[in-house]
């Protein structure tokens, strides 16, 4: 038992963010068109934004959520010591960690059922979504079902997870915690080692500068009815499809 | 030459005389502060067995392994130490920082000292009314720990209407008092055996007296217990997840009120298709 523990919270994390860092750099640089998600907004528009939305806003609230009590633990703590400030966290995270799983699921049914968006999923699609759901699941599980994750994230896990970036890994907390949260934080490193050969690179390239960027106005500058007039000189042949 | 000798002889003694007295007290020392709470040496079990005569009873390795690791022994299966376990309610001893060389340097004071002088346990210092409602406040947090630790509440939980629900992650503790008995559960709390209690507290240790004040309010928790009747915190914060992701959906549709609601060019496909 203690074999696999060491090897799921000292060997595959570090196994992990070496293929992320290598994998990443390597896509990049060798095959830099494919790091996107490739957009199906053109495909399909409506089911999308019911699913993305939701999905991706909850995700980057939870994930800076996680990563704020990784990198301030006793801030976080100090914040949790007032009960109300407590229950307005917990409940936050959990409203939008249950809005990533909603996007989530619409995101996998309009996968299922839109012809055309089955047309353009490969299985490495089908298998971070999957990979994702199961994570999003174990985390609500734990914010239910082990409640009050905020103050011992920033207990226990944040202390074992900066022992892993010092390289001087501490886990005898974490090998005693129940298996949920053990599963929830291999999940988190599983993704991380799946980045490199998914859709999940888009985020190295997320168009944060569309943020800040003035709208872009797209103006047509010319009589649209007179062009599609078939007598206009410079169309030869007359469409016959519309 | 001769001289030289007898002085570096002489020095030796003394050296060696003040070494072995500086590890008896030493050793009396770690006793009277590591051990006394749990034991004692010929005066009956208190939270942990009488120790007087434990040389004899245990092999020194099998001491010294339990006294570092007790749990791992317990899981280990090992019959002695899930016996003793067993016999004393679960109540896992802590985990001792010691060496080797201090555990037997305790090793030799118990067997040494337990004829003429067994130790007495502190006197139990009653939580007077005011530290009770300092323990309140400290197991959810209005007051914190010196040491900032984090609340007892982040993982525990305990029937008392004067305190938000607490923690799922460890045991629930409205009757630990009664299990454990005071000494116990000051021992747990002034040296965690339980690893993740152990991890989150190590650079942050409870003072005496926030001890004294949680051991107070525990007391008080577990007695009045009948008393109280606490909210389902699981149920609300379900209901209050389910309640919020739907006005969150909500929001998200109203902000993005003019969003297509097609693809961009789905009316160029429908009049294709029509014409065909």
């Amino acid at each position: 038992m203690n074999v696999l523990n060491t090897f799921l919270f000292v060997a595959f994390p570090y196994v992990a963010l070496t293929v992320f860092v290598v994998g990443v750099i390597y896509r990049y640089r060798q095959k830099g068109f494919t790091v996107s998600s490739l957009s199906s907004q053109f495909l399909e528009g409506n089911k999308l934004f019911w699913g993305t939305i939701p999905f991706h806003i909850g995700i980057l609230v939870v994930f800076f959520g996680h990563l704020t009590a990784f990198l301030l633990p006793r801030a976080t703590l100090a914040w949790n010591s007032i009960p109300v400030r407590l229950i307005i966290l917990e409940v936050t995270a959990f409203v939008f960690g249950a809005t990533v799983l909603v996007g989530l699921v619409s995101l996998m049914l309009r996968r299922i059922t839109s012809a055309r968006i089955r047309a353009v999923t490969t299985r490495m699609d089908i298998a971070i979504e999957l990979l994702l759901l199961a994570q999003v699941v174990l985390g609500l599980w734990i914010a239910l079902g082990y409640r009050w994750g905020a103050s011992w994230f920033a207990a226990d896990l944040s202390p074992y997870l900066m022992s892993l970036v010092t390289l001087g890994p501490e886990t005898e907390a974490v090998f005693a915690l129940p298996w949920v949260i053990k599963l929830h934080i291999v999940g988190a490193f599983a993704i991380l080692f799946m980045v490199p050969f998914t859709r999940l690179m888009h985020f190295i390239v997320a168009p944060l500068h569309y943020i800040v960027r003035p709208y872009q106005q797209v103006i047509w500058n010319w009589d649209r009815k007179v062009i599609r007039d078939p007598g206009t000189p410079w169309s030869r042949a007359r469409p016959n499809n519309n | 030459m001769r001289r030289v000798t007898s002085l570096v002889g002489l020095t030796t003694l003394w050296l060696g005389a003040a070494t072995g007295g500086a590890t008896a007290q030493t050793s009396q020392e770690l006793f009277q502060t590591r051990c006394t709470v749990c034991h004692t040496i010929g005066g009956g079990k208190l939270v942990g067995p009488d120790l007087q005569g434990v040389a004899e009873r245990r092999s020194e390795d099998w001491i010294i392994r339990f006294v570092q690791h007790s749990q791992q022994l317990v899981q280990s299966g090992d019959p002695d130490a899930v016996a003793l376990f067993e016999e004393f309610n679960g109540i896992p001893m802590p985990d001792q920082s010691l060496s080797e060389r201090e555990i037997r340097g305790i090793i030799d004071y118990i067997v040494g000292g337990s004829s003429t002088a067994p130790a007495e346990p502190p006197p139990i210092e009653q939580a007077t009314a005011e530290q009770i409602l300092l323990g309140q406040a400290l197991f959810q947090g209005k007051t914190r720990f010196a040491n900032s630790g984090p609340t007892c509440n982040s993982c525990h939980d305990v029937i008392n209407d004067a305190v938000i629900g607490g923690g799922v992650l460890a045991r629930e503790l409205t009757t630990v008092f009664s299990r454990l008995g005071g000494p116990g559960v000051r021992a747990i709390l002034g040296s965690p055996p339980f690893p993740v209690m152990q991890r989150a507290y190590r650079d942050k240790p409870l003072t005496d007296d926030e001890v004294v004040a949680l051991v107070g309010f525990l007391q008080q928790a577990d007695a009045e217990q009948p008393l109280h009747q606490p909210r389902d915190y699981g149920m609300g914060l379900l209901g209050a997840g389910v309640v919020g992701t739907v006005l969150l959906l909500g929001l998200y549709s109203l902000m993005w009120r003019g969003r297509l609601r097609g693809s961009v060019n789905q009316s160029i496909y429908d009049r294709q298709i029509t014409s065909i």
